[in-house]
């Protein structure tokens, strides 16, 4: 199949063939390249999301965070931060980041079968959005994880569901007893004999209710007779001259005498007052007597003096009494 | 007595022999991969494209590329389609449609179709490189040509190197391509509505490092077509009567070099 060197055969354009070729591969290698380069978001602009896991086992580099099953972001590196959480750090578009908000939610499945997946929920999109670099954590819900704990839950429950369901089990008893209830009810008394425990229980109840009825009744004749008796009262208190009237003229004068009551009594007030200002009279008088008590006790006390005078002076009178005015 | 000294000449030979072969199959290599660089670096200077170089490049390319393009696309194409029913088929009825596309990507775009285009190229012009040189090394063409004044490496050796090597990436990135386009219609359908799902699985499996590693294993695939089949016909004793082993050593080789290239990359990538 390949020619001889020597002597070349002639084919036509065989540079521009090869030419071809060569052109026809550099451009679907370039136009290949170009196209990856805009599948992985070369040409986007992007803003940074990090998340904040207790554990990042499944999650890889160029995994996809997905809204609504669709891929809004792609993780770009994951690593250890100080505190020995893990740092999920993902480039979201900027045309998709409308989506997020500031109270979106972020969770981290992993199934039974399949990858990892990182999800965002937001369930009020009217939040202001989430600001570029904004560190959230993620919720982390993991199948395999729930197994040992759903088994323990479910072995509980089967453990509940077999006692209830055993031979001497409450729910049985209180079945067998339901079941002697309804029994006694299919009997002759019905119901009543259920409540009761037995028909001649009820028997007994039925006698005492047909025993009320008949005192019921004569309730009823007794109750008409006082019902004559009341029509009787009425006429002779409410009716013309009776109680009620009488007494209604007896309050009339009553009226009368205690108005001349009030007068009586106002003429005394009157007195009373009369009386007070004599008593302000006198209260005067009795301070005046008090000075003219003074004027009298100074009077008296010169007297003694001046006979204290007059028996030194005078030593030789024995009668040392003075009369007084 | 003097069978048993024989034989004791013979024991302390075999160790001497084994030693001399296991260097000459060392050796043997060193040859292959100094031929290699030497092209790969000759290949890559622009002195090396003189007009008349630059006609023999042509045609090499012509022949190793030009002619087959169309065959190898139809057959790759035929292949694709066949691959990408199995598969989306097995995965569907399996419930695990949405990794069909992925693993069509991957297997026949990265793994596939370049051993293809490789194994295609080595078969046709590969055999035909490995006989033709052995020939002229045989009747000593190379010797003339140097005595001409003109450099055999440079005028004969490496314009089909450089032929091998752009018809595997050619054909790679055709077939390739193609492959692209037919598992999208495999996947989705004739719906224009499934492209940004394919974009996004495309770039998902296209990181830096698997584009790197299939650019790297197609350039050398195309190597290897044409290095290895030349170096074992240099090497072949100048008669006749061996040509045939010259190419016997030289596709067997080849085959070995694409099998480990193939099997390195996706050691590399996968373990």
């Amino acid at each position: 199949m390949q020619p001889e060197s020597h002597p070349p055969p002639l084919i036509p354009h065989v540079e521009f063939k090869a030419a071809v070729v060569l052109v026809l591969a550099l451009a679907l290698i370039g136009g290949f390249l170009a196209y990856v380069m805009y599948a992985r978001g070369v040409f986007e602009s992007t803003q940074r999301l990090v998340l904040v896991a207790d554990d990042s086992e499944g999650v890889k580099v160029g995994m996809d965070l997905t809204f609504s099953g669709f891929p809004i972001g792609r993780v770009q590196r994951i690593e250890l931060a100080e505190d020995g959480k893990a740092r999920i750090l993902i480039d979201v578009p900027s045309k998709d980041a409308r989506w997020l908000r500031t109270s979106t939610v972020f969770t981290m499945e992993r199934g039974l079968v399949g990858d990892t997946r990182i999800r965002a929920f937001t369930g009020v999109l009217d939040d202001p959005p989430l600001p570029d670099a904004a560190m959230r954590p993620v919720l982390r819900g993991d199948a395999s994880a729930e197994i040992p704990h759903l088994v323990a839950t479910m072995r509980a429950l089967l453990e509940n569901l077999e006692r209830m369901s055993g031979t001497d089990s409450s729910l049985n008893t209180s079945l067998a007893n339901a079941q002697t209830v309804t029994e006694r009810m299919k009997g002759r008394y019905g119901a009543l004999a259920g409540v009761l425990g037995g028909e001649d229980n009820a028997r007994k109840v039925i006698t005492a209710l047909d025993r009320s009825n008949a005192l019921l009744a004569s309730v009823g004749e007794v109750s008409a007779k006082l019902d004559r008796i009341i029509v009787k009262a009425d006429e002779r208190v409410f009716g013309t001259a009776g109680v009620m009237d009488e007494t209604q003229k007896t309050i009339v004068q009553l009226d009368s005498v205690l108005r001349d009551a009030r007068d009586s009594l106002k003429k005394a007030d009157a007195v009373l007052a009369e009386a007070q200002a004599v008593g302000a009279n006198a209260r005067a008088a009795t301070t005046d007597l008090a000075a003219l008590r003074a004027e009298v006790e100074a009077s008296l006390r010169k007297v003694a003096h001046l006979v204290d005078e007059i028996n030194r002076k005078w030593p030789f009178a024995r009668d040392t009494e003075l009369k007084l005015p | 007595m003097r069978q048993s000294s024989s034989l004791h000449r013979g024991l302390i030979r075999i160790p001497g022999e084994l030693g001399a072969a296991f260097l000459a199959w060392c050796a043997s290599w060193w040859r292959v991969f100094h031929f290699g660089a030497l092209a790969l670096v000759m290949a890559l200077s622009p002195a090396t494209y003189d007009r008349e170089n630059r006609a023999v490049t042509a045609r090499q390319i012509y022949f190793t590329a030009w002619q087959v393009l169309p065959w190898f696309t139809l057959l790759s194409a035929l292949l694709s389609i066949v691959l990408i029913r199995i598969v989306v088929a097995t995965t569907q009825s399996y419930g695990l449609s949405q990794y069909a596309l992925e693993m069509l990507v991957r297997v026949l775009v990265l793994e596939l179709i370049p051993l293809l285009a490789a194994l295609f190229v080595a078969l046709r012009s590969g055999a035909a490189i490995n006989t033709e040189v052995a020939l002229m090394h045989i009747r000593g063409d190379f010797d003339a040509l140097r005595r001409a004044g003109s450099d055999p490496l440079r005028r004969e050796l490496v314009p089909r190197v450089i032929g091998s090597a752009v018809s595997v990436v050619a054909l790679a990135a055709v077939s390739g391509v193609i492959a692209l386009l037919l598992a999208y219609i495999g996947v989705y359908g004739f719906s224009p509505w499934g492209l940004a799902g394919y974009t996004r699985t495309v770039g998902h499996v296209f990181d830096p490092q698997v584009t790197l590693g299939l650019a790297l294993k197609t350039l050398l695939f195309g190597l290897a077509v044409a290095v290895i089949p030349i170096t074992a016909s240099l090497e072949t004793p100048r008669e006749v009567r061996l040509a045939p082993v010259a190419v016997l050593r030289g596709m067997v080789r080849l085959f070995l070099v694409l099998v480990l290239i193939e099997g390195a990359s996706l050691a590399v990538k996968y373990i």
